[in-house]
């Protein structure tokens, strides 16, 4: 397959090609977005179920002008990386000891087990109670909420780590801490980001949630505001504003992902042998 | 024991204790003596115990019964007098060719300059100049092996523990990287021993090849098997083909009680 797949092309048809590509790609949300504008001038929907396309950028524009737009993003960004960066370090360093500890894994295994499926926005009237309804609430029930998939990406990618891999590390003269540090992360961490690059956008998510929840600022929260003034326009306008923050988050991350594991097989331009 | 060896493996029982089930014995009363600077074939069928025997004399698994002593002393792990090298190769993906020679010089805490040169020196050794900078996602079957073999003669051991070394590597590569250990092993003499179920493979490499039964692994039979290395016809000569021919036979009858066993 290789071989075929592999005919070599001029370096600018190749620029073309991708170009091309990467266009083709945003066909069908091109098309998704024509049909919004569409049936929404039709005249089959009226304005209030669902406004243009067109007079939900301009709500963006206007929000942009005036500074709120950038004081809510800013605002649910915070919170969302806050738990993200709390879950991260968490989750990495509660794997580590999980799988360093047979204490630490017959204690935290049935929690995380039990942990994980739950829908864990059940929490919130407790944090409410405990912590109130401002940053530290949301930020704690975004730390709740993510750091699962990273303690469980950590733990299956520490088990992971071929035999091999820490004898040649030991023959060599590595100690407990080397080898942890040296050998064991840097072989776990293309696992390990992948569970991080599912906690991303679920701290996006939740904050997003809490923030609908709880009210206040923030992009979750000028939706509800907007939804209790019935002002369909600047409820479409935060969805489009989500998921454009959503689609960057995750783009940054893959980003990064690329950036670190540039040694990984997955980074190489050709098939694997 | 006043012989001159420098590897004694003395009565060695190993039992395998898998995770489920009940325990395996996999070496039966394992003794075996290696001179310094010799090249020893460790030839069985597979599952005879033969990497488990490797395995302990690195001291990556604890000897339970018996002894394995190093120039008289006692085996109690890992060390640098001993280095392993890998089926599979364990290259760290995470670091360059010239990255993974270096670590376990920086683990010896060799200054900058001179391990920088002696990693050098031995990319230049197994071939690989030009590639230094090569992750080992870049690198074929043969140069991984390569790599992993500059790797641990850069650290330095007396011994050298090879795993079916060339077990994963195509027939042409692999014929090639025989000739080339040979080539490396006559310019860095070391004590080599090398597990292999390729009986040619053995023959070719070795002085003595070690026979092993089927599990549990015992040392069934010793062959002698020096001949001229640097003939370059000598896999067609007639007494390696007969030297060949006669260890194939005591490896196939191990073979078929393994079969036979697992039926």
């Amino acid at each position: 397959m290789a071989a075929i797949d592999q005919a070599p092309a001029p370096p600018a048809l190749r620029i073309l090609r991708s170009t091309l590509w990467a266009g083709a790609r945003l066909v069908s949300i091109a098309l998704l977005l024509t049909a919004w504008e569409l049936v929404a001038r039709s005249g089959i929907v009226t304005p209030f179920q669902l406004p243009a396309l067109s007079a939900v950028l301009e709500r963006i524009w206007n929000d942009a002008a005036s500074g709120d737009l950038a004081i809510n993003t800013s605002v649910t960004l915070y919170r969302a990386m806050v738990g993200f960066f709390i879950a991260a370090v968490g989750g990495v360093v509660l794997g580590m000891a999980m799988s360093r500890s047979a204490a630490a894994r017959w204690f935290f295994d049935p929690i995380i087990s039990v942990g994980f499926p739950m829908p864990k926005i059940a929490f919130l009237p407790v944090v409410i109670l405990w912590l109130g309804v401002f940053d530290i609430s949301k930020i704690t029930m975004i730390v709740f909420d993510a750091i699962f998939p990273v303690v469980a990406a950590t733990v299956i990618a520490i088990q992971g780590v071929e035999r091999e891999l820490i004898w040649s590390a030991r023959n060599m003269g590595a100690g407990q801490r080397e080898l942890l540090w040296q050998i064991v992360l840097p072989a776990a961490l293309p696992t390990i980001m992948t569970g991080l690059q599912v906690a991303l956008p679920l701290s996006l998510i939740v904050a997003v949630v809490t923030e609908m929840l709880m009210g206040g600022y923030g992009l979750g929260g000028a939706m509800m505001t907007a939804s209790r003034f019935a002002n369909s326009t600047g409820v479409f306008a935060g969805i489009v504003e989500i998921a454009v923050v959503g689609y960057a988050l995750v783009k940054a991350m893959a980003l990064i992902r690329r950036r670190l594991l540039i040694w990984h097989q997955e980074s190489q331009n050709f098939p694997s042998p | 024991m006043a012989s001159a060896a420098q590897i004694i493996i003395d009565r060695v029982n190993h039992l395998y204790r898998p995770p489920r089930g009940r325990e395996v014995l996999a070496l039966d009363q394992v003794s075996l003596e290696v001179a310094n600077r010799e090249f020893v074939a460790l030839l069985g069928p597979s599952g005879c115990g033969k990497s488990t025997l490797l395995y302990l004399i690195g001291g990556f698994l604890p000897v339970e019964t018996g002894a394995i002593l190093i120039d008289g002393e006692k085996v109690a792990g890992p060390g640098p007098d001993r280095g392993i090298v890998f089926q599979h190769f364990a290259l760290f993906p995470w670091k360059t060719v010239r990255g993974n020679i270096l670590y376990g010089l920086e683990r010896q805490g060799m200054p900058k300059e001179e391990r920088e040169k002696r990693a050098m020196d031995f990319i230049e050794l197994v071939g690989l100049h030009g590639f230094e900078d090569s992750y080992p996602s870049q690198l074929s079957g043969g140069m991984k092996q390569r790599t992993a073999i500059a790797r641990t003669l850069a650290f330095g051991p007396d011994i050298l523990l090879m795993d079916e070394p060339f077990g994963a590597l195509d027939a042409q590569t692999r014929a090639l990287m025989q000739s080339e250990l040979l080539r490396i092993w006559q310019r860095t003499p070391k004590t080599v021993i090398f597990v292999t179920h390729d009986v040619q493979e053995a023959v070719y490499l070795a002085d003595r090849v070690a026979v092993m039964s089927a599990r549990p692994g015992r040392i069934k039979t010793i062959v002698d098997t020096k001949f001229d290395k640097n003939d370059p016809d000598i896999l067609k000569a007639k007494a390696f083909v007969e030297k060949v021919d006669e260890i194939w036979h005591l490896v196939r009858e191990e073979a078929i009680k393994a079969q036979g066993k697992r039926a």
